[in-house]
């Protein structure tokens, strides 16, 4: 073999990329060929110093947990079911909702038209000045029961509050704390899940007793970034008057600022404080509870 | 069970099947395997560490999600560093959309080469990993990648090309001359003198 041809070869003789016969033509070469045999002992050296190139770069303890929550857990919320089905799919959960409140309103109507025309009457509240018309009703339709039936045409008449009734308790439920309606913004509804993500890493990050430092280079950076989003979404939530909100992305500024300010390789016992006080406060409940209200809100 | 058959299901393969079974605890075994693997060659190609822990956690996520998709015949390996290998590309792109790219080939890496100690025993000096470090940030994108592949994580050529999607010849021309570039950068530090 010639040298030309043996030095063309050289570096997939060492990747171990050549047929057998080639390798071993090679091999024989540089048996007697001291200048391939040295190119080949430097490339052999060059091989050994990329070896041990240390990137000093270390998995963080947290990553598995961000990766799980994106994971494993969204695999359990698909194993739920139908449930998970109208999470996923808010347009479908929107529909059936309709659904059931339009088939909610036709019951009602259904009924206060053809069962019994004492309850309808019962239930006006011109008629009976009552807190609770209904359980009223029930309790005094017998004495009342002549009075009632000189008074069919006049209460045939009242019967579309008893229809409107409905709407407007519910309306009164989902409107009842107005601040959660802004986990319609987009923006508020991805702050909250990102920040919940990053507290939910440090309330499960594991600290052996021998640790000394934990990297969270990540968790810091995102910290920050975090952090910035926070202080203008809870000025914003001010100026709309959206006070639970605001409460809310208040109470989170401490935890992100905390975090923001760790070193990037945090002493053990910083980031257990910082852990300690995560589950101490539940603050991560929170924001799913928060986050829970959202979607039923967004839903509706 | 014994201890041998409890192994055998801890077999890459069977740690697929079991993920597509639903088995959590098995997605996490992969990524405690690979993920170091993962992590280190997304930094080698993104060259920022705070990057690489995202684009780590990405590749995982992507790889959960699309793990029933993975045809039999291919290695686990091989098929997460694929999808590294987007996840890392995208996010490269992204940022040379965001002029936002430090080209590091500049005059600190020339200087860091110049007339050092050779420390041929025992760890590579921090001078000598930082060199390497901004050298390989140095390659161009094609160049790095199948360097890095081949060198720092001895893939075989042919994961290099499935994972790449490169021919062979262009794989083996980029990794020759990333090589020779690669050389010419650590040679005076490393007093490796060899020309091809």
């Amino acid at each position: 073999m010639k040298c030309e041809v043996c030095l063309e070869s050289l570096e997939e003789y060492l990747d171990g990329e050549l047929a057998a016969e080639t390798s071993e033509q090679i091999d024989a070469h540089l048996i007697t060929c001291s200048e391939c045999s040295t190119s080949f002992a430097t490339l052999n050296a060059e091989q050994e110093i990329f070896a041990r190139y240390d990137r000093e770069i270390e998995v963080s303890p947290f990553m598995w947990t961000r990766v799980a929550a994106h994971t494993v857990s969204e695999s359990n919320i698909a194993k739920r079911g139908w449930l998970a089905t109208l999470i996923r799919r808010p347009s479908l959960a929107s529909a059936i909702a309709l659904s059931l409140i339009v088939a909610l309103i036709g019951g009602v109507y259904f009924l206060t038209k053809h069962k019994s025309p004492d309850s309808t009457i019962a239930t006006t509240p011109s008629q009976i000045p009552s807190p609770n018309p209904v359980r009223e009703s029930v309790q005094s339709a017998a004495p009342k029961r002549e009075v009632i039936a000189s008074q069919k045409k006049q209460a045939s008449r009242v019967q579309p509050p008893v229809v409107v009734h409905v709407p407007t308790d519910q309306s009164d439920v989902l409107s009842s704390d107005t601040g959660y309606l802004d986990i319609d913004d987009q923006d508020t509804a991805k702050h909250i899940e990102q920040t919940q993500i990053l507290l939910r890493s440090i309330k499960n990050v594991a600290i052996a007793d021998g640790d000394d430092e934990i990297d969270v280079t990540y968790d810091k950076a995102l910290s920050r970034r975090l952090l910035n989003e926070n202080v203008v979404l809870r000025r914003d939530a001010e100026m709309k008057a959206k006070f639970p909100t605001k409460t809310l992305l208040a109470d989170l500024e401490p935890f992100l600022i905390d975090i923001a300010n760790l070193p990037d390789h945090a002493k053990a016992e910083d980031v257990r404080v910082i852990k300690e006080r995560v589950q101490k406060t539940e603050i991560v409940a929170a924001l799913v509870d928060y986050q829970d209200r959202g979607t039923i809100i967004v839903k509706e | 069970m014994s201890a041998f058959a409890g192994t055998l299901m801890n077999s890459s393969a069977d740690l697929v099947t079991r993920v597509c079974q639903g088995d959590a605890e098995a997605f996490r075994l992969i990524f405690e395997r690979y993920s170091r693997p993962v992590i280190s060659f997304i930094y080698d190609m993104v060259n920022d560490r705070g990057l690489a822990e995202e684009l780590t956690q990405e590749t995982f996520v992507r790889a959960f999600r699309a793990i029933h998709t993975m045809r039999t015949e291919t290695k686990l390996s091989t098929w997460l560093f694929g999808i590294a290998r987007n996840v890392a590309r995208e996010s490269l792109r992204a940022r040379a959309r965001a002029n936002s790219h430090v080209d590091l080939a500049d005059k600190s890496v020339m200087d860091l080469s110049d007339n050092k100690p050779v420390p041929v025993d025992g760890l590579l000096s921090k001078e000598l990993n930082e060199l390497i470090r901004r050298s390989l940030a140095a390659l161009d994108e094609d160049k790095r990648l199948v360097f890095t592949l081949k060198v720092l994580h001895q893939c075989s050529y042919e994961e290099i090309a499935t994972i790449t999607g490169f021919s062979m010849a262009k794989l083996k021309t980029d990794l020759h001359r990333a090589r020779a570039e690669m050389r010419k950068r650590i040679s005076p530090y490393a007093g490796v003198g060899y020309e091809v």
